[in-house]
């Protein structure tokens, strides 16, 4: 009882103190990481890498951490393991369903582990499912669905768990756009509060209300959107050829930041002007860490 | 423990399974009925009950031996186990459910040597409870060996190669299709790695087709217990890394 009423009372959702993951073979994954992560959809971004999935396999319980200590909803991971796995919802990185089972056998399975009665189960992964956009195929053997509707089943276990948390380890990994829209969509219906981990921005940017950028098993920035763009207010992206001053190189490119009111010199000089997102914010904070 | 998740997965992944893909049920049955047969050929029926005891032990250790590769699979490829970590089940209910599902796998195998036995009046109504109890057993120790070794795989691609291996070794070279009097003690004790050797020593003594060997029976219990705990432990439910 004691616990609940912390969790209820608690301000953030989770809250990470200086977490370290060093596995085995002496790779450092998450380097003394303090977070505080807020209620709503939150966005984890990162390079292939970076310690996203480290960190998401830690928060639902599923690794164990070097150091450092977790609380989710106010309750220690470290203790309440047991506690914390019946109020969240862990969809793996690159999960793939039972090929010779339908969409409604999966989801009911999973129901059924969450403790969910038979009855209920299949009552809920019905309609999960057709918020999922499944309806159709909830019958069908998953081996004979697309990719997206593989991601999509999953998708509908979130939905259908009633978890008070989801984790999404990079739901839209390998889709198409249109797939890629569609879990997008799904995401949005659900109820819980989302930690999902993308490396894509368009995505983070979409989907989050809060964003947390991680590289080399570290948190460079995080913040709001808005908060996160806010340094680059008035700003747009300068993508030339030619190296011009004080231009940062990427991918055979000279990427520079200028006033909006300055972009039509570089015009002049053949470059293209674009305007500010996510990208740029990781781009910047990963500049800076380097140096 | 969640009874009614252990029942749905061993449902869902055991007979669903037969039902889509019926090749299943003869790539289970197929080893060991062809070891039978070339038993009866070669000793021109002779060693022809051992064949019949070794196979209830070969059907069992073999099937729930090769689920190591389905085990490693639903965890590195499929990444199931790691869906199911964070759900309120526990790694128990989990290697349940899968040896279930394997055990489905199997039963008409033991349908199909149980019609052979009873031709051949091999069957004794205590050899028939302690052939239960001694496969019931052997379920537990030759699956808790399977989750064993599905947790010291690390790469999708050593999966069926491994459980091939492991199925075939701890299956056919032990005592279980021929007398286990043949091979000297020394030999014996060390094939007893395998849970199968020692069930069928056991079940060669009860059906009085060799000397009882009492020695085997704690050496059996103790080893399906320490397979357990051990099973239990290295399933990598919360893992290190």
């Amino acid at each position: 009882m004691g616990n609940s009423i912390t969790a209820l009372a608690h301000e953030n959702l989770i809250e990470i103190r200086n977490l370290r993951k060093v596995y085995s073979n002496g790779k450092v994954a998450l380097d003394h990481i303090d977070l505080d992560i807020p209620a709503g959809i939150t966005a984890i971004i990162g390079r292939n890498g970076a310690g996203k999935t480290t960190l998401m396999r830690i928060l639902s319980t599923q690794l164990k951490p070097t150091s450092g200590t977790i609380r989710i909803m106010g309750l220690d991971t470290a203790k309440y393991e047991k506690r914390i796995r019946r109020l969240i919802c862990s969809i793996p990185q690159e999960a793939s369903p039972i090929g010779i089972l339908t969409p409604l056998e999966q989801v009911k399975m999973y129901l059924v582990a969450r403790g969910f009665s038979y009855s209920s189960a299949d009552a809920e992964a019905r309609s999960a499912l057709a918020d999922a956009g499944l309806e159709d195929n909830m019958r069908t053997p998953a081996d004979m669905l697309s990719g997206g509707m593989k991601r999509k089943i999953f998708v509908a276990m979130a939905l259908a768990s009633g978890s008070e948390i989801v984790f999404l380890d990079e739901p839209t990994t390998g889709l198409d756009p249109i797939s890629r829209y569609d879990v997008w969509a799904a995401i949005r219906r659900l109820k819980s509060h989302v930690i999902l981990t993308t490396h894509y921005m368009e995505e983070a940017a979409s989907l989050s209300s809060y964003i947390v950028l991680v590289d080399s098993g570290m948190v460079i920035s995080r913040g709001r959107l808005g908060d996160l763009l806010a340094e680059f207010s008035g700003k747009v992206r300068i993508e030339c050829r030619d190296r011009q001053e004080d231009s940062i190189s990427m991918g055979g490119m000279f990427i520079k930041y200028v006033d909006a009111e300055k972009a039509e010199e570089y015009v002049k000089l053949g470059c293209d002007v674009k305007s500010i997102t996510l990208d740029d914010v990781f781009i910047k904070e990963r500049i800076d860490l380097e140096s | 423990m969640n009874l009614k998740f252990v029942m749905m997965f061993a449902w869902y992944y055991g007979f669903r399974a037969v039902r889509r893909g019926p090749s299943y049920l003869l790539s289970a049955m197929s080893t060991p009925l062809a070891l039978l047969f070339l038993i009866f050929i070669i000793s021109r029926g002779r060693l022809l009950n051992y064949a019949l005891v070794g196979g209830f032990i070969g059907l069992i250790s073999s099937v729930s031996l090769s689920s190591a590769g389905d085990a490693a699979f639903l965890r590195l490829q499929l990444r199931i186990q790691d869906l199911f970590v964070a759900t309120s089940i526990s790694p128990t209910d989990y290697m349940m459910g899968l040896t279930l599902s394997y055990l489905i796998f199997s039963i008409p195998g033991l349908f199909v040597y149980a019609f052979l036995g009873a031709i051949f009046h091999i069957f004794t109504p205590i050899g028939v409870i302690a052939l239960i109890g001694t496969l019931i057993m052997l379920t537990l120790a030759t699956s808790s060996v399977s989750f064993i070794v599905s947790g010291l795989i690390k790469h999708v691609r050593n999966v069926w190669g491994i459980a091939g291996i492991l199925s075939v070794v701890m299956t056919v070279l032990p005592p279980t299709f021929y007398p286990y009097t043949i091979i000297p003690r020394p030999f014996l004790y060390a094939l007893s790695i395998s849970p199968a050797t020692s069930a069928a020593v056991i079940m060669q003594g009860v059906f009085g087709l060799s000397p009882v060997m009492e020695t085997m029976i704690p050496v059996f219990i103790i080893e399906t217990a320490v397979y357990a705990l051990i099973g239990r432990t290295m399933i990598k439910w919360r893992s290190e890394d």
